[in-house]
Formats: C-alpha cells, sequence, structure tokens
C-alpha cells in the first residue's frame, strides 16, 4: 500500500497529527506573509494614491460666487445692482423624494400650482445644476418656517444669493440688457473654473457685453465634511474677487425723459453727445422689466404677446429704411461731385420720370415743389430733387459715398450684437434677390427707400458725423472705455475733413437749420423751443406702396401696419454741437408730426434741463 | 499553583490576551468616534468573557469532553429558537434576544463544531477515519450549517464548515477521502452559483472582482476599507485622527472593519506591531497543542489554533479587498460580544488542556 506524506496512517496518529498541523500552519503562514505584502503594497507603495482619495473624501471645495459688478450712469447713479435674496432650493443629488420635500414644504407655506410646475420645468432644463430654486423671494417668516423643516429632509435648504436688481425697469431694459441663468449653450463655452457656483450670466445688452469685467472671478472655501456630506469645520478659505463695477455714458435723467417720450410707441431713439461718442440715452420701445423676469423666472407670455417684440433691440437691431433723413448726405455727395451746385435752381413737378420709362416717382407733395434749389429741397423735403440726384449720380457713387458714413457696417457699440444693415448695390441686389439693379432701384435710394436698410444707431453714428462736419466719434455706452478708431475709420475721416470741402458741410448743415428754423421747414411747427438752436431732417418711410395713380396719401384711415415710419436726426447747438438725436417711430405717420417734435424735445430737455441746471 | 486554580495556566499567554483586549477596548473608543457607552458596555463583556475563560480554563479537560454533545444540543436548540423567535435584523435573523443580551448563535458553532468532531472521532480507539465516520463528522458539521444557511447566513456558514474541515484535517481524514472532497468541491461550487447563492451574495462577490463598477452601493464599504487602510501610510494617521473613521465614511467601524480603523490610524508600523501580538498568542497556542498528550486534546488545541489565525487572515483580506464580506470579525479586537465569547470559549479550553500537560 503507498503511503504518502499526508496519511501516514494509525500507527502513529500523533506524528500525522503534527504533520499535517505543520503542513497546516505553514499554509496559513504563505497567506500571512501574502497578506503583509498585501498591506504593504497599500500603505507604503500605493500610500500617496489612498492619501489623495481620503483627502477627497473629507475636503469639499465650495467656491463662493462674486459679488457681480454694479453699473452707475454717468452721474454714478446705480442702474444695476445686487440685492439679498432668499429662495428655497432643492439639492437635486443630495434629495430623496422631490415629492415629498416640495409636499411639507407646501404644507409649511403653501406655494402655487404654478411654482411647483416651473420647478419641474426648471429641473428638466437645468439639470447640469446642483440644486434648483423652488421658490424665491421668501419674507422672514416663510424663511422661519422652511429652515424648522429642513432638518427632516436631505437636499432641502433656504439659501441667500444676491440677486440681481435693475431699479430703474423698463427705463434701462434694453441698454443694459439683463442675467440669466446659465443654460447649456453658455456652459460650453464659459470659463467652468471661474462660473463653478455661479447661477446667472449676463445675457443681452450690458450686462453680456462687459460680462467678463462684471463676473469677478470666485473665491473658494475647503471645508471638511463627514460622510453624510455634513461641513464638520472649515480649513481654509480665499474670498472672491467681485466683479468690476461699469460706469455707462447714459445719463438716467435724460433715459428716463426719453422713455416717457416714447411711451406708447414702438420705435428707438437714441441721444448721443457728438464730440466724444458717448450715448446719452438710449431706448427702444416697447420694453420689459427685467426684474420681472428674474424673480418670476419667466416672463407672462399674454402680457408679452400683446406688445410688438418687447426683447429685440430695435435701437441696434431695427431695420428701417433711412427715408429723407439721408437727403444732407446725398446733398453732400452732389456737391463733392458737382454733379449739382447750392445756387442751382431745378423744377421740381409733381413726379420724376426716367427716360423711356412710364414709371411715375411721385414727390410727397402732390402738386409738387415747384423752382428749387439743393437747400429748399432738403428744407421741404423735396423728393423730386433727390430723384433726380441720385439718377444722376448713379448708384456705385452712391454707396461709395455712403460707405464713409458706415452705412453696411457696424459702427463698434459696445453692445454684445449690432445689424449692419444693408448698403445696396448691384452686387448685393444680384446675390440676395436675384436680380440686376435697375435704374429706378437708384431713383428711390435717392431718397432713403428701397433696399437701403439703416439701425437707428447707424443713423446716430451718421448725424454725429454731419454735426462734426466729418469728424468721426465711435459711439459707446462704457464711460472708461476708449474705442480705437480703424485704419480704415481714420481714412474715413480724413476723406471727409479734408476732401470734403467745409463750404459743402456748410451748405447741408445750414439747410439743416432751416429745416427746424425757416418757416417752410418740415420740422418747423414741429418745435415750439427753438432757442437751442436745433438743426434736423425729418424722414417719412412708406411701408406701403401706393397705387401709381392715386395722389392721395390718407395715412389717417390705412390699418396701423402699413402706416408710415416716422423718422428724425437732429443736433443742437449749431456751432459747437453738444447733442445728436436719432429716432424712428414704427407705423404712426410722417417724420414731422411724431419723431421730429419728440427728438427736439428730448434735445431741449438734455440741454436746458441738464446741461444748464446741475 | 495559585495561578492553576484560577484557570490561569499560561501565564504569558494570558497576559497577552488581555493586552490586545484592552487594546481593543481603546481602538473602539476611536471607532465608535469616542462613544464612552458602547467601550464600557463592551468592557462589561469582556469582564464576563474573561470570567467564563478562567471558569473553563480550571475545569478539568475530561469534564469538559463529557459536556461536550449536550453543549452541541444546546446550539441546535438555540439554533432553532433563532430561526423562529429570532430578532430580525437588516433581513436576516441571527439573534436571540434575551435580558438586554444578544447572542449570535453561529458565532460559536465556530468553536462548538470542532470541540463536537473532536470528541466524536476520539471517542474511537481505533483512530483511523473510515467512511463511515466520515459521513457522520459530515452531518455534525452540515445540521448546524444547515440553520445558520437559512437565517440566511452564508458567510459564517462557510466558515464554520472551513472551521470543520479543519478538525477533520488535522484529525486524520484519509488522503483518499480528501481528493475525492477536493473533486466534490469543484463540482458544487459552480452549481451553487448558479442555484443557490441570493442575488445579494452574487453582488458581493462581484463587487470584489470590480469595487469601482458601484461605489456608492456594495462596492462602498470595499472602497473606503481600502482607502482608510492606503491612506494610513507606514506610520498611521495617529489615534482619534484617522479622517475615514471618524468622519465615518468607513462602514462597520466597531466590527467588521475595526482593522480598517487600526490601519489608517497606526499605520503600517502598527499592523506589523499587531502582528507580533497576535504571533505570540499563536505560538503559545502552537506549543500547547504540540505538548499535549491525549489524541483529543492535540486535535482539539491544533483545530483552535488554526481556527484563530484563519479568523485572522479572512477578518483582514476582507477588510482590504480579497475576499467578500463575509461578516467575519477580527478576534479580541472587534465589537460585539458572541464572537468574543466563542474566542474566549476557545481560550478557556486552550487553558484547561494545557492544566493537563
Amino acid at each position: 500500500m503507498r503511503r504518502s506524506f499526508l496519511d501516514v496512517g494509525r500507527v502513529n496518529s500523533e506524528k500525522l497529527f503534527s504533520r499535517r498541523f505543520i503542513l497546516l500552519l505553514t499554509a496559513l503562514s504563505i497567506l500571512s506573509l501574502l497578506l503583509i505584502t498585501r498591506l504593504y503594497y497599500l500603505q507604503v507603495i500605493s500610500y500617496e494614491h489612498f492619501d489623495t482619495l481620503s483627502e477627497t473624501n473629507r475636503i469639499k471645495y465650495i467656491p463662493t460666487p462674486p459679488r457681480r459688478g454694479i453699473i452707475y450712469d454717468r452721474n454714478n447713479v446705480v442702474l444695476a445692482d445686487n440685492a439679498p435674496l432668499y429662495s428655497i432650493e432643492i439639492n437635486l443629488k443630495e434629495a430623496g423624494d422631490i415629492k415629498k420635500i416640495i409636499d411639507s414644504v407646501n404644507l409649511e407655506i403653501g406655494l402655487t400650482a404654478r411654482e411647483i410646475k416651473i420647478f419641474y420645468k426648471k429641473k428638466l432644463k437645468y439639470s447640469h445644476h446642483n440644486s434648483i430654486i423652488l421658490k424665491s423671494n421668501l419674507t422672514e417668516s416663510e424663511i422661519a418656517k422652511v429652515l424648522a423643516i429642513r432638518y427632516r429632509h436631505d437636499g432641502l435648504d433656504v439659501t441667500a444669493s444676491l440677486l440681481r436688481q435693475y431699479p430703474y425697469k423698463k427705463v434701462t431694459s434694453h441698454v443694459l440688457g439683463h442675467i440669466g441663468y446659465i443654460d447649456k449653450r453658455d456652459l460650453s463655452r464659459l470659463d467652468k473654473k471661474k462660473y463653478k457656483n455661479s447661477k446667472y450670466i449676463g445675457k443681452t445688452g450690458i450686462e453680456k457685453f462687459y460680462e467678463n469685467q462684471l463676473h469677478g472671478s470666485p473665491g473658494y472655501k475647503h471645508v471638511e465634511i463627514n460622510a453624510r456630506g455634513r461641513q464638520v469645520r472649515d480649513i481654509d478659505e480665499k474670498s472672491s474677487i467681485p466683479g468690476k463695477d461699469i460706469y455707462l455714458t447714459i445719463d438716467i435723467e435724460l433715459q428716463k425723459y426719453m422713455y416717457s417720450r416714447l411711451r406708447g410707441y414702438t420705435g428707438s431713439s437714441i441721444a448721443m453727445n457728438p464730440k466724444n461718442g458717448e450715448i446719452l440715452g438710449m431706448i427702444s420701445a416697447p420694453a420689459l422689466d427685467p426684474n420681472q423676469k428674474l424673480w418670476k423666472l419667466e416672463i407672462d407670455q399674454e402680457q408679452t404677446a400683446k406688445l410688438k417684440s418687447p426683447m429685440f433691440n430695435r435701437a441696434t437691431h431695427g431695420l428701417y429704411s433711412p427715408g429723407s433723413t439721408i437727403k444732407p448726405i446725398m446733398a453732400l455727395n452732389g456737391l463733392h461731385r458737382n454733379i449739382v451746385s447750392a445756387s442751382q435752381d431745378f423744377y421740381a413737378g409733381p413726379f420724376f420720370q426716367l427716360p423711356n420709362n412710364s414709371r411715375r416717382f411721385r414727390d410727397w407733395k402732390p402738386k409738387g415743389h415747384g423752382i428749387v434749389n439743393l437747400e429748399k429741397s432738403i428744407i421741404q423735403s423735396c423728393d423730386v430733387y433727390f430723384y433726380m440726384l441720385a439718377n444722376n449720380l448713379g448708384i456705385d457713387k452712391i454707396s461709395s459715398f455712403l460707405k464713409y458714413f458706415s452705412f453696411g457696417q457696424k459702427t463698434g457699440l459696445d453692445m454684445p450684437y449690432e445689424s449692419s444693415g444693408v448698403l445696396p448695390t448691384n452686387n448685393w441686389k444680384l446675390k440676395n434677390i436675384g436680380t440686376n439693379w435697375t435704374d429706378g432701384d437708384t431713383v428711390i435710394t435717392g431718397i432713403g427707400q428701397g433696399y437701403f436698410l439703416t439701425t437707428p444707431i447707424q443713423l446716430a453714428y451718421a448725424t454725429s458725423i454731419i454735426a462734426n462736419k466729418g469728424s468721426i466719434v465711435i459711439p459707446k455706452l462704457n464711460k472708461n472705455s476708449k474705442p480705437i478708431k480703424s485704419n480704415e475709420v481714420l481714412e474715413k475721416e480724413d476723406f471727409l475733413k479734408n476732401i470734403i470741402s467745409l463750404e459743402d458741410w456748410e451748405t447741408i448743415t445750414n439747410a439743416m437749420y432751416k429745416v427746424v428754423n425757416q418757416k417752410n421747414g418740415t420740422a418747423y411747427w414741429a418745435t415750439k423751443n427753438k432757442q437751442n438752436n436745433i438743426s434736423g431732417k425729418t424722414g417719412t418711410v412708406q411701408v406701403y406702396q401706393l397705387s401709381q395713380k392715386t395722389d392721395d396719401r390718407n395715412t389717417e384711415s390705412m390699418p396701423d401696419h402699413l402706416k408710415d415710419h416716422s423718422l428724425y436726426i437732429g443736433f443742437a447747438p449749431r456751432e459747437n454741437p453738444e447733442i445728436i438725436v436719432a429716432t424712428v417711430i414704427e407705423n404712426i405717420g410722417g417724420g414731422s408730426k411724431y419723431a421730429a417734435p419728440i427728438s427736439n424735445e428730448i434735445i431741449n430737455y438734455y440741454l436746458d434741463k441738464i446741461k444748464r441746471e446741475p | 499553583m495559585n495561578n492553576k486554580i484560577l484557570g490561569i495556566t499560561d501565564f504569558l499567554l494570558f497576559s497577552l490576551i488581555v493586552l490586545i483586549s484592552a487594546f481593543g477596548l481603546i481602538l473602539l473608543y476611536s471607532a465608535t468616534n469616542q462613544d464612552i457607552d458602547v467601550v464600557l458596555k463592551q468592557g462589561t463583556k469582556l469582564s464576563f468573557c474573561f470570567f467564563l475563560m478562567l471558569l473553563i480554563g480550571s475545569l478539568n479537560i475530561n469534564k469538559l469532553k463529557t459536556l461536550t454533545p449536550y453543549i452541541y444540543l444546546l446550539c441546535l436548540i438555540l439554533l432553532v429558537v433563532t430561526l423562529f423567535w429570532g430578532h430580525d435584523s437588516k433581513g436576516a435573523k441571527r439573534w436571540i434576544l434575551f435580558y438586554g443580551f444578544s447572542l449570535q448563535v453561529s458565532e460559536i458553532l465556530k468553536i462548538i463544531v470542532p470541540m463536537m468532531l473532536a470528541w466524536y472521532i476520539s471517542n474511537y480507539e481505533d483512530k483511523e477515519i473510515e467512511f463511515k465516520k466520515l459521513i457522520i463528522s459530515f452531518i455534525i458539521i452540515f445540521v448546524p450549517i444547515t440553520f445558520v444557511i437559512k437565517q440566511p447566513d452564508l458567510g459564517t456558514s462557510l466558515i464554520i464548515l472551513l472551521c470543520g474541515l479543519i478538525t477533520l484535517f488535522l484529525s486524520g481524514v484519509k488522503n483518499k477521502h480528501i481528493k475525492y472532497l477536493l473533486g466534490l468541491f469543484l463540482i458544487v461550487t459552480p452549481l451553487m452559483w448558479k442555484f443557490f447563492l441570493l442575488p445579494y451574495q452574487k453582488q458581493r462577490i462581484m463587487t470584489l472582482i470590480e469595487p469601482a463598477s458601484d461605489p456608492l452601493g456594495s462596492g462602498y464599504h470595499i472602497i473606503q476599507s481600502k482607502i482608510a487602510v492606503g491612506s494610513g501610510g507606514f506610520f498611521g494617521k495617529g489615534f482619534l485622527n484617522g479622517t475615514q473613521s471618524q468622519l465615518e465614511f468607513l462602514p462597520e467601524r466597531g466590527t467588521d472593519f475595526i482593522f480598517a480603523v487600526f490601519a489608517e490610524e497606526f499605520g503600517f508600523i502598527g499592523i506589523l506591531i499587531l502582528f507580533i501580538f497576535y504571533l505570540a498568542i499563536i505560538i503559545r497556542c502552537i506549543t500547547i497543542a504540540i505538548r499535549a498528550k491525549k489524541y483529543y486534546d492535540k486535535i482539539l488545541a491544533g483545530s483552535i489554533t488554526s481556527i484563530f489565525i484563519l479568523l485572522i487572515l479572512t477578518n483582514i483580506s476582507m477588510t482590504i479587498g480579497l475576499l467578500p464580506v463575509v461578516g467575519v470579525t477580527l478576534p479580541l479586537l472587534s465589537l460585539g460580544g458572541s464572537s468574543l465569547l466563542s474566542v474566549f470559549i476557545a481560550f478557556g479550553i486552550m487553558f484547561s488542556i494545557n492544566r493537563r500537560n
């Protein structure tokens, strides 16, 4: 019988026990050694790794969001600041049964069905946020009630934060823009480190354009937490750096006045200092109260629907034919190219006709103006004169000259978006409309109609060049910014100041002065107070092409959306102008009836109430 | 000798046990976030266990031997009681409650089953273990295990099985039979996995293989425990300074994962010192086993020594993620009355065996 090491047998059971005992102990010793090796590996070789993991476990990094910079007007009046706001937040990661939390909050302070609905909507939309606000703007008693039940629900918290406030509400709405919840699109392009724990970001206007300065840098706090996430103690802290304050060129008193004048209309008005490009006031109407949007976190759709695109900033985006407000520049072009001279008389009948063409380009004055010269045709806004002038200039000469006033280009205003408008050329029409430019197109361009589209800010910019007789200033909203003129702008300025003669400039500015101050001027009757020597030009833009045969333009009986746009550009005083204003009012009627009186009152208000009464 | 009357037949072994148990209380103070009440309660249990150990130590080993089948039977009865009237906790009935104390019978089986086997095998003059004896031995092992599996507590069942097998191995099971058993094991294991294991048990084994697959679920224990051990480093974070344990990232700190608390606060160097103390105890036990004259004494002393080592190794392997979390405590250090009871009964037996030498 074969006997193995293990099975020595009954003969010597004691010996068998000893052998097996030794065998067992040896096996266990080997296991022990392996275990010690493993422990050595964990504790000595991988120490760094596990130490890091242990620190990550215990130390929580809490970024502290910075205070957003305050926005002031030119006289240090606060236009946007931060107010403490208490909100109920639910942390999605810590919360268990969200419905249960909402139910017990509802029991304590009462939530509206709308608040609950909005919460769930936000929960879907902003799932990348750790916590979602259930209710904001809590009263003290609400805070106390929620704090009392907080311990029962993980993830329920009352947080204090700073909320943006815009004390002037609708008045500054489009200039300042507003901040809003960081959405997924913002998230993809912002510096995540800087926005850790930030909930809001500038969405439009100054808030967006100067986001980098206004936001500031977050600080942090390292706290020790236990396994349940409760903070045990603070370890260290670095305070956040508040965002930079922004001082605007806006004068809130003028802004308020301008808003009051445009209230109820749809349109835009811009006031600017032609000496330095400072925007003194900038209105787009209608407007919404941005505070409402922030607090309720949703705007009342019904109320918004009644207004005409209140979110749309017409000052920088609205595209309008300049209408007759372009006539001074057209006249300057004609003088510069010697197509017309200041003294030359011209017979202006009721309409203009191209050779071999039956189409009648009508004047706004049914009987025509009769004998006019350049000055008179600006003062009375004679259309036929400018049809003739445009036809003689041709579209190439027109658009190359308009380029000097930066039509078809952005002005460089410090706003996040700006439309370039449309500078009509043959190429443009081929590309965008698909047909060749016609002489008829040129003729109507002469009175600022047709394909030619400008924004109010472009009109203001061009008006400042006229007021400065060729000097260019880049419009700006930030008092401390110093816009640099590009070489292109410098070249344009050189042309406008040095190539165009002062005499030509004076011819058109004198005519503009007479528009307001001479009895036959289109803005004479609209301007009651003429002490400030305002110069200006009215414009009426036809939205609807009337039949060729009618002479009658009875705008009063037309439906609103077909009514003319009312435009006006103006500046004052005559010598050394201090303010220019450009105003567009949509679908209302003639320029001399609406835009002119409003603009001139704005000019007077600024010069009389703001400049002279400190 | 005075010592022998008191039941302390090996003074060095006794001192080592006192030392480690006392240190266990200090460690428990840290593991429970300085909860002195828990420590005092454990101290009370410890005193009782010491008393019981000395009582057993002062008994004649023959008397213990004759009592063995009755104790075994009592345990079976208690298992039935557990099954029907046991205390339900986390979905398992493992405890009997009486007068404010809870008893986990399955813990005591770790020592009672080897005792019963030693009694059974040594009762025959013929020392050879033939097939019939082997079958009866297995019945002795599997009857209580069946109850434990029912609780359900697969981990403890396996440990009891191992304890029984150690005794069988030491008492001289034939080489041939060992081979058969190994073969059987290889066949049965995959079948067990397929038909027998409950989902949570499978989960435990799966997380062992890849703890990161479910870091907040069943892998959490293993991950946090490994972090605790690893971040202890060579010198440890210091007593009461283990962040993993003090800030409660480590689960089951007092019981199953007490070793992680120790490793975090005392480091690799502390572990080596602890091992030296354990080794000293083991060497004393081996000496007692080798010096024992009677067959029964030898097998039992050898079994107790091996089981003691096995429990230490199992607990530590579990703590550092080499074995599934089977609920094995660290002898002399872990919180819990029942495991303490079985360890001290075992040492009482060792003292008793030593008395005869």
